[in-house]
């Protein structure tokens, strides 16, 4: 299984849990990146691929042409959260200026607080699933000084660090971690000027899909290797798995397209 | 043993042995292949001239600009603040080594400084993240430290064990001759180290540094850690700097093969490849000249 590394953490506790239940089931997990996990079921380095983003238009075009099918389950849900640092006088944001600050367009923080200090974003890079969800929900292009890190972790100690910086976190790492979360703040996000600034730790905002930034976390099976991971994704599904999946922080929506 | 046996086992390992420096070979000239083959992959989705002069590297914008000299100039930044920083500590510490050192220091200083060789570049990055980038801040009044003086930082430690092994090798290989004629006339340990010593042995000491040049262009994990990586034209050491090698490690795990994005790292590969190879040839040229000198 590789993949997400929004995913990565939450999978190795499914899998260790689950080869508690059933020892003879060998599974190895390693993260990258969105992008990485799909690359390795093209070239079938990988059964499963944890995404935190569905196929691109290449993509699909690219297993079409290899004849490689797919089967998709949804196996939890994800919010993004954006943070800053715990010092800086700002508590929700709109969506449009979100994108103005990660084009580019907003560079100084006194465009919108009282403090005065240029922006600095820190990012992820370009194979995340969590980078290219913002940049398609925002409907922007990165501006060119983002900082790249290499994960979650990089991201919240930057923003620790740097009283300036302004970061976007899968919200399971915020919640789940009570050590991480201490330094930073967590911004509400207001969707329209206006209407109410929604956090993305509301678990009933989640519920209602109300939370902008709020996604589907996938994971893209080979159709030849499904009856091998079948019963992994069960347990997925069951009561155990349930709640380890909400203990790191995601959501499981009461609906959810299963293929079991 | 039969004459004949000798004989044949006589042919037997040199053809062994020729097979194994022809692997070598092999090896260096296939990279090569791979890394022009794909680069003129490359080259047919993109100008050369673009791609030489072009001051943007986004491919995964919206119009893909696949621009390389933000990321030449970032490693010839990070580069030059290094050997900056590594060169006079190099040169010095291999003058005392050399020169001032009592032999009891020198057993401690040279294992301490092959050990300095041995730490792993992620550590260094790791230390990079963790303890000089809140320095540098505070240092220099800025909001982060992740910049390409962090990065030129680093890669002077790194670069440090191979230029003070090299120039000490150097400093000692003067002959003695020379700094007795030296003493004779009546000039001081300074004035010999400074006049007589060190331009003696300076084809070695460009050699060092030469060999310290290469190993810090092909740094990656230490430059992907602590540089900040974003891909701007740097302006000021205090900029966050995103290097080539950077740039192929943090982009290939996504990239889907057989794009121009793929092949686009492939040309920045080559390109890396070809600096690396100059700095290493350079400085493989003046260690013959130094051997030659020192077989006096």
């Amino acid at each position: 299984m590789k993949g997400s590394d929004t995913e990565v953490n939450l999978a190795v506790n499914l899998a260790e849990k689950f080869t508690e239940e059933d020892p003879d089931f060998s599974i190895a997990i390693s993260g990258g990146g969105s992008g990485l996990g799909i690359t390795s079921l093209l070239n079938g380095q990988a059964d499963i691929a944890n995404s935190s983003r569905p196929l691109s238009e290449k993509e699909q075009q690219q297993f079409k042409e290899k004849n490689i099918a797919l089967k998709t389950v949804v196996f939890a849900e994800d919010a993004t959260a954006f943070v800053v640092h715990k010092d800086l006088p700002i508590e929700e944001i709109e969506v449009e200026t979100l994108g103005e600050i990660l084009s580019g367009s907003i560079t100084n923080w006194s465009e919108l607080t009282e403090a005065n200090f240029p922006i600095n974003i820190y990012g992820r890079q370009s194979s995340s699933g969590t980078h290219s969800f913002i940049k398609k929900k925002l409907a922007i292009e990165f501006s060119n000084t983002a900082k790249e890190m290499t994960g979650n972790a990089q991201i919240i100690e930057g923003v620790k660090a740097d009283r300036t910086g302004i970061g976007y976190v899968g919200a399971g790492y915020v919640a789940h971690d009570p050590v991480a979360s201490q330094g930073i703040k967590v911004l509400k996000i207001v969707e329209r000027r206006g209407e109410k600034a929604i956090s993305p730790l509301d678990q009933e905002a989640i519920n209602q899909r109300n939370y902008f930034f709020q996604r589907p976390l996938y994971q893209f099976v080979l159709a030849e290797s499904w009856e091998k991971v079948r019963p992994f994704i069960a347990f997925e599904r069951s009561a155990v798995g349930k709640k380890l999946i909400e203990d790191h922080g995601y959501y499981i929506l009461n609906k959810q397209s299963d293929e079991i | 043993m039969k004459y004949k046996t000798r004989l044949s086992l006589d042919i037997l390992f040199k053809i062994v042995f020729k097979g194994t420096g022809l692997l070598v070979l092999a090896l260096l000239g296939g990279i090569l292949a791979m890394l022009v083959y794909n680069s003129f992959s490359f080259f047919m989705d993109v100008k050369p001239l673009d791609f030489i002069t072009g001051m943007e590297w986004s491919p995964t914008a919206a119009i893909p600009k696949y621009g390389m000299l933000p990321l030449v100039l970032s490693t010839t930044l990070v580069t030059f603040g290094a050997m900056f920083i590594a060169i006079p500590l190099g040169i010095g510490t291999a003058a005392y080594i050399a020169e001032y050192a009592s032999p009891r220091v020198k057993n401690l200083l040279k294992p301490a400084i092959e050990m300095l060789a041995a730490v792993p570049s992620v550590v260094i990055g790791f230390l990079g993240i963790v303890v000089l980038s809140p320095g540098i801040a505070d240092l220099a009044d800025l909001s982060n430290g992740l910049n390409a003086l962090n990065g030129a930082i680093l890669l002077a430690v790194m670069a440090l064990p191979t230029i003070i092994t090299i120039a000490e090798d150097a400093i000692h290989a003067v002959p003695k001759t020379y700094k007795e004629a030296s003493y004779a006339m009546g000039a001081t340990k300074w004035q010999t180290l400074r006049k007589i010593i060190i331009p003696a042995a300076a084809p070695g000491i460009i050699a060092a540094v030469m060999l310290g040049v290469g190993r810090a262009i092909g740094e990656t994990m230490t430059v992907l850690m602590a540089t900040g990586n974003a891909s701007i034209l740097p302006t000021s050491m205090f900029d966050s700097v995103k290097t080539m090698t950077a740039t192929i490690a943090i982009e290939m795990g996504e990239v889907p093969y057989q794009t121009t994005h793929y092949f686009a790292l492939y040309a920045i590969a080559t390109v890396l490849f070809l600096m690396t190879l100059a700095a290493n040839m350079l400085g493989e040229y003046f260690i013959n000249r130094f051997r030659k000198y020192h077989a006096v």
